[in-house]
């Protein structure tokens, strides 16, 4: 528990905030002239309120309290073997790459029950499939 | 504004067998889902949303509120058995419902919870059918300036009433303010922060946004917590007496004025944007402590504690709607859930609704009634069942929910763009919680970003691009002057100095 996560946040803000109106919004907005309001006019607002209320925060801190570290590993953790399962659902479809997320996820958890590992991995997708593909007429990814 | 003619149409479509099966449908979904600690309503609501694509609005949209009214009784059954609410606003529920469980009365508790919930509903249900069209007569004299001028309002009260930093909620929303930038500006159509993703010139899809932050973020969370230990289905004690298995009338009919109470309470708060059930349900919670004989018994089992949560946070579900339906304005991220229901199947909230679509708003409100006579129905027949549920393991909960979210969003954004899209805020949802910012706020700000844009443009354009002529428009400048008052209420108040990680859920 500490200000400096809010100190850390505050800082990040202020600079995002900054690096947006000074280097992002003039490249990815184009500049059009005329009109009540500009393209860019209501990014650059928020730039600048994400700006002074980075700095505001970091002057200003909370006391906020984080998760441990380990929490956050374990949610990288998850976090990587989902975008590797939308990688591998892009390559073979959500018919092979499902079952293969929903059995590492259950492992991952710490589930070790075969019928409850029978669900996941083979009911569970079986169903959507019905569900998407049969009943709703649509097509998975 | 509606003709009667119109009133009753409205009714009789919501009493069709077809709207009325899908109606059950939501409210088993809903109590099943509320029942499973880790998926609330509003992540069953976001997760359904893609999937109801393929239907007419009224059935998809009765489908989300019974989806929703169940999730708030489901979410009393884990609060009641095992002191761990499905749902944060049966927090203030288990307070009374797990004592009352630990005695060997599991039942009376958990349908104490439904009665009082359904009682709530209904209640605060009334309400918004009866205010919600004059209202909107109200708010159709609005203009662009007054309609900015509310947004303002309600960004004001929203940042500080969610969360406890101001600082932290303006950034939030701010944020969503500048994720509903990206696209084509709304003035000129450029193509605006898209950085080179075509897909983007629509603007990021809502439901990977929605989907993203509010379930796969929250289930990243729960399976971040998790340390490899299955948990073990619950043991349900039972004194063996059939009068502690049912609530009795005498015992309802004693709870009447903490019900009522419970509702207004409930019904009040949820017609003000941003303050949410679970406040609800804890402030009636202490004033039906503090007026009651015998506050003492209060934490140790008392029907009456659980009668004023449960009222109070159902009452929240029907008056949040309030501000949806008559200013197009979600107070809560329930009530955005719905109103993107309602944009995908191509309907514009406001004060225009009830003019445009009033056969449909009637047939809401017909499915909200059915939803809570369904909701009392299959309660008392699903009850048992949902004791069971809570003993499901998390692996194969996550597992299945992680799955349909992907299918979902796929469905909704058309391929995988959209998926890649929603981890993307699945990995922003998480880190904002984990630092303390609301992601409420910051959902909310998404939802009204391109609505706010338009009506700044539109008043720039009333007002000749001066704006001293604003006090031309004297609603407007009283909305404004309340945003100051209320701004520097909140900077001045004794908030407590702490904000947790993880602490600014979902469904505050």
């Amino acid at each position: 528990m500490a200000r400096n996560v809010d100190r850390a946040t505050g800082a990040f803000f202020l600079v995002f905030g900054l690096l947006l109106y000074f280097v992002i919004i003039p490249v990815h907005v184009e500049f059009i002239e005329g009109g009540w309001i500009l393209p860019e006019t209501i990014p650059n607002a928020v730039a600048i309120v994400l700006g002074i209320c980075g700095a505001l925060l970091m002057g200003k801190p909370t006391i906020q309290r984080v998760q441990s570290s380990t929490e956050f590993l374990n949610a990288c953790l998850y976090f990587g073997l989902l975008a590797v399962g939308l990688f591998l659902m892009s390559h073979v479809g959500f018919v092979y790459a499902a079952p293969l997320i929903a059995l590492v996820l259950m492992l991952l958890i710490g589930e070790r029950r075969p019928l409850w590992i029978g669900m996941g991995v083979v009911v569970v997708p079986a169903v959507i499939w019905v569900m998407v593909v049969q009943v709703l007429d649509r097509p998975l990814p | 504004m509606v003709d009667f003619a119109t009133i009753i149409a409205g009714f009789g479509d919501a009493f069709t067998l077809w709207n009325l099966a899908f109606v059950v449908f939501g409210v088993v979904v809903g109590q099943f889902v509320g029942a499973v600690p880790g998926i609330g309503p509003v992540m069953a609501m976001a997760i359904a949303i893609p999937f109801t694509f393929g239907l007419d609005p009224l059935p998809a949209i009765a489908f989300l509120v019974g989806v929703n009214k169940g999730g708030l009784v489901g979410g009393a059954v884990p609060a009641v058995l095992m002191n761990t609410p499905g749902t944060p606003d049966a927090a203030a529920t288990a307070m009374d419902g797990y004592p009352l469980a630990r005695q060997g009365k599991p039942l009376k508790a958990t349908k104490m919870a439904l009665f009082s919930s359904v009682t709530g509903d209904t209640f605060s249900d009334l309400v918004l059918i009866t205010v919600s069209a004059p209202l909107a007569i109200l708010a159709l004299r609005m203009g662009p300036v007054e309609v900015f001028a509310l947004m303002i309002f309600a960004f004001s009260v929203l940042t500080g009433l969610i969360g406890k930093s101001l600082i932290k909620g303006v950034i939030a929303a701010a944020f969503g303010l500048l994720c509903a930038s990206i696209g084509s500006d709304p003035e000129n159509y450029t193509p605006r922060l898209i950085f080179g993703y075509f897909e983007l010139f629509d603007g990021l899809p809502l439901a990977s946004v929605a989907i993203g932050m509010l379930a796969i973020s929250e289930i990243l969370r729960r399976l971040s917590q998790i340390r490899g230990d299955m948990k073990s289905a619950i043991e349900v004690k039972d004194t063996g007496n059939p009068e502690d298995r049912r609530v009795t009338f005498a015992e309802y009919w004693a709870c009447r004025f903490t019900m009522l109470r419970g509702a207004v309470i409930g019904t009040v708060l949820g017609a003000l944007p941003g303050i949410g059930s679970t406040a609800a349900a804890f402030m009636s919670y202490a004033t039906a402590k503090s007026t009651s004989k015998e506050p003492e018994t209060f934490g140790k089992g008392n029907l009456q504690g659980i009668a004023a949560a449960e009222s109070a946070n159902s009452a929240v579900v029907g008056s949040n709607l309030i501000p949806l339906l008559t200013l197009g304005i979600p107070g809560s991220v329930g009530a955005a859930l719905i109103i993107s229901a309602f944009m995908i199947h191509g309907i514009q909230p406001g004060p225009l609704l009830f003019q445009d679509q009033g056969r449909l708003i009637y047939g809401l409100f017909g499915a909200m009634i059915m939803a809570n006579v369904l909701n009392l129905w299959v309660g008392q027949i699903g009850l048992r069942f949902w004791v069971k549920v809570v003993s499901a393991p998390e692996s194969i909960i996550f597992s299945a929910a992680l799955l349909l979210c992907i299918v979902g969003v796929s469905m909704a954004t058309g391929g995988l763009f959209g998926v890649a899209v929603m981890l993307v805020f699945a990995g922003i949802g998480y880190l904002m919680t984990s630092f303390g910012y609301s992601v409420v706020i910051f959902i909310i700000a998404f939802f009204l970003g391109p609505r706010f844009e338009i009506s700044l443009s539109q008043s720039l354009a009333l007002m000749n691009g001066d704006w001293m002529r604003i006090i031309d428009y004297p609603i407007a400048v009283a909305l404004l002057g309340l945003s100051v008052v209320s701004v520097i209420w909140f900077l001045t108040r004794n908030a407590p100095d702490e904000t947790t990680a993880g602490t600014v859920s979902i469904e505050d």
